[in-house]
């Protein structure tokens, strides 16, 4: 084999996937503009808010997408879309909403500077993270064991077994959650001077500690509470709407 | 092999330009080793721990430096850049120079380089446990770390690319297309993952960067470190056994049916997302069809030794290399499968971790040492130690890759069913997760106790400390037959000191 042709073989068999699965692709999702539906006239454009870009960076330093995905598949590649409220919230009426159960989008992740579609499934999905804690019975619930949705992040992220599950009926989570801490996104505080969002939980003695979380947490916890499958509370249109059971 | 010679007087001639080779890389050589084992030990210590907090969290509650994730990224990161890309320095310098047939004039820029990469890749743990990583996986060394980090790369395999233009017109040997093309694959693959997922981020969707983020896992592998460890093991395999390879077309379709596959492959892991669907596709495709060049390796490798079994048992680098090289056939034959057959079940389990720690460990790795334990007693003039810690490091190496194997590529598929059973909770699903953790913390525990053992030997041989004897240290015992050349080359050309 002569070097020249050699030289010439690697470039073809390297180039060529380079160009058609990296380069073009690339360029190609570069500027993904929100679609007209031609049939009704809507366009669906996700919005979400929260310290997004930050949050998304610390939830990349921390490593968390070493057991925990942000992608809903379709039914082809993966069952998803049946796990409760993983993809979206189905349809309840008492709640007043609609169906909003969907797969991932790519504009599911705008504003965030690498999307973390995860390695592995340690833990759940967290696609819909933030609608889960948020919706109605969940809120009530949480408000029972005098938490918020907010602060029970907080909490789970200072110890995850030292929290009940956020919803109703949920509560073995408090023994089962194989969740390991994130002790180090909190400062201890005198319970008597601290200011702003403090949380009271445990330490190892049983006694009541004042955490105080950094801004690191904030930033997590905010980006947390964003991972919403629906737009700000708003009905899917109905060619975005994947879910199993398409009742309205 | 271009090394036999038939005359007296050429053959004095040729084991003086190989001890002279050896001579001069000696220090860069030994540094990239020792350094890299150590590397490997920190690795298997971290891979222990991250493992360890996947099933059983409160394993070191509240020291927030060793968090789980945080401890993930360290420990996969120290073993790549840390222990793979040194012991792969180490490998392409002496191999090309070896075949090249030219001495190496710049062992003192490498050496220096090399100190500086050790340097990179310690300021990139410490950064990563520090809570300061990418975040996205592979790369999570701070950003500002990738362009020194490819100069260096640069500055260390830049030599082996000009010994290779300057050498004597001849032959290609196989291992040379296999090193050359690993050094020219890398910067590439490297550059253009780095460009696009961070120059480029402004420009363009995460989702695509997520996506050249899984190339660039997929051919890391299969585009560096595997055609190091396939050079290395084409050149021992034929010179330990004194053999010539079974068969130069086997060898050129294997090479080339890599070369034509491996660059699709990676995004598999994004099967189901919102990016162009070919792309998951071509992904799992490569995955699949990468059977067929560890098939045509195997074959090649295995025949060249067949008949030859007191070799293997007897010498270290044949051992570790044959090992190497049915780790590559389990790795293509369990990619096979599991792509082919289990893409749904694999892409969240602990498969896909199973599969790389089988590459780098499993193929790499055992090649890597298989090569080291040739090389070292040939640069430092003096014959390895103790026969029993190489066995210790083989068989735990051995162990700790079969439960790797059995636990995490096989078990994760059972995992992968449980959590994608939709007729029960995730949680319930997920708690299947915990015996096969178990699988894979025990493994790195093997794994660990392996490298300690690799680790002081190398140490001690490093210190000078190795036998100053002719007869090379065999796992058999008796020292009749020299798998290692006619007796006393060694010694009878020059002393060691230079």
């Amino acid at each position: 084999m002569k070097f020249k042709a050699f030289i010439f073989g690697l470039l073809v068999t390297f180039g060529l996937p380079w160009l058609l699965a990296i380069v073009i692709p690339f360029s190609q999702m570069r500027g993904l503009e929100p679609v007209e539906m031609a049939e009704t006239g809507e366009t669906y454009i996700f919005k979400r808010d929260g310290r997004i870009r930050e949050g998304s960076l610390v939830y990349g330093q921390e490593g968390c997408y070493y057991c925990h995905s942000q992608l809903i598949r379709p039914t082809t590649f993966g069952k998803d879309t049946w796990r409760a409220d993983w993809a979206g919230l189905p349809k309840n009426v008492e709640d007043g909403h609609g169906d909003t159960r969907r797969e991932t989008l790519p504009t599911d992740y705008d504003g965030e500077d690498f999307a973390h579609t995860g390695q592995m499934r340690i833990g759940p999905d967290l696609s819909n993270l933030g609608r889960r804690l948020e919706q109605a019975s969940t809120v009530t619930h949480l408000a029972e064991i005098g938490l918020t949705p907010e602060s029970w992040l907080y909490h789970h992220l200072y110890n995850p077994r030292g929290v009940d599950g956020f919803r109703e009926g949920n509560d073995d989570l408090e023994e089962n959650s194989a969740c390991p801490s994130k002790k180090g996104l909190f400062i201890e505080v005198d319970g008597s001077s601290a200011r702003g969002a403090v949380i009271t939980a445990k330490n190892k003695a049983g006694d009541d500690i004042a955490l105080v979380p950094t801004d690191k947490a904030r930033m997590l916890v905010s980006y947390l509470l964003s991972l919403k499958k629906d737009t700000l509370s708003q009905p899917l249109p109905e060619a975005y709407n994947f879910s199993k059971v398409k009742v309205e | 092999m271009s090394e036999t010679s038939s005359t007296p007087a050429a053959d004095g001639q040729d084991v003086q330009l190989r001890s002279a080779i050896d001579r001069s890389l000696r220090h860069p050589v030994m540094f990239f080793f020792t350094s890299g084992a150590v590397w490997l030990a920190i690795a298997a210590l971290l891979g222990l721990i991250a493992s360890a907090k996947k099933h059983h969290p409160i394993f070191l509650d509240g020291w927030s430096f060793f968090d789980a994730g945080k401890v993930d990224a360290a420990h996969i990161n120290a073993l790549i850049y840390g222990w793979g890309f040194q012991a792969a320095f180490g490998m392409i310098i002496w191999l090309m120079s070896r075949l090249s047939r030219k001495e190496c004039t710049s062992s003192g820029t490498i050496l220096v380089a090399g100190h500086f990469w050790n340097l990179g890749v310690m300021i990139g743990v410490v950064c990563i446990l520090a809570g300061q990583g990418t975040g996205v996986p592979w790369l999570e060394f701070p950003t500002a770390l990738w362009p020194f980090m490819l100069a260096l790369y640069l500055v260390i395999t830049i030599w082996s690319l000009i010994q290779f233009q300057v050498r004597d017109a001849g032959h290609v040997y196989v291992s040379q297309w296999y090193l050359l093309a690993a050094m020219m694959w890398f910067p590439w693959i490297f550059l253009t993952s780095n460009l696009f997922i961070f120059t480029f981020q402004d420009f363009g969707n995460p989702l695509m960067a997520a996506g050249i983020a899984s190339w660039y896992k997929g051919t890391l592998f299969l585009l560096f470190f595997l055609p190091v460890a396939l050079g290395s093991a084409y050149f021992l395999a034929p010179k330990v056994t004194g053999r010539p390879v079974y068969s130069y077309n086997i060898a050129l379709f294997g090479f080339w049916s890599l070369a034509v596959v491996a660059p699709w492959a990676g995004m598999q892991k994004l099967a189901g997302a919102p990016i162009p669907q070919f792309l998951p596709y071509v992904g799992a495709g490569a995955m699949v069809l990468i059977f067929i060049p560890a098939i045509a390796v195997g074959v090649n490798i295995l025949k060249t030794v067949s008949g030859h079994g007191d070799v293997v048992g007897a010498s270290p680098a044949v051992r570790f290399t044959i090992a190497g090289i049915v780790g590559f056939l389990s790795f293509g034959a369990l990619s096979f499968g599991v792509h082919g057959f289990g893409l749904k079940l694999i892409q969240f389990s602990y498969t896909g971790y199973g599969l790389d720690i089988l590459g780098i460990y499993g193929v790499f790795s055992l090649c890597a040492f298989g090569a080291i334990y040739f090389i070292v007693p040939r640069v430092t003039r003096r014959e390895w130690l103790s026969r029993r810690f190489i066995s210790w490091h083989f068989y735990l190496s051995l162990y700790g890759v079969a439960t790797v194997a059995i636990c995490a590529i096989v078990g994760g598929l059972m995992q992968g069913q449980a959590i994608e059973n939709a007729n029960h909770d995730f949680l319930q699903g997920a708690r299947f997760s915990v015996a096969y953790g178990w699988g894979v913390t025990l493994a790195w525990g093997f794994l660990l106790l392996a490298n300690l053992f690799f680790c002081l030997h190398l140490f001690l041989m490093w210190a000078r400390l190795g036998r100053r004897s002719s007869h090379p240290t065999l796992l058999s015992h008796g020292h009749a037959e020299s798998p290692h050349g006619p007796e006393g080359e060694i010694d009878n050309y020059g002393s060691a000191t230079a």
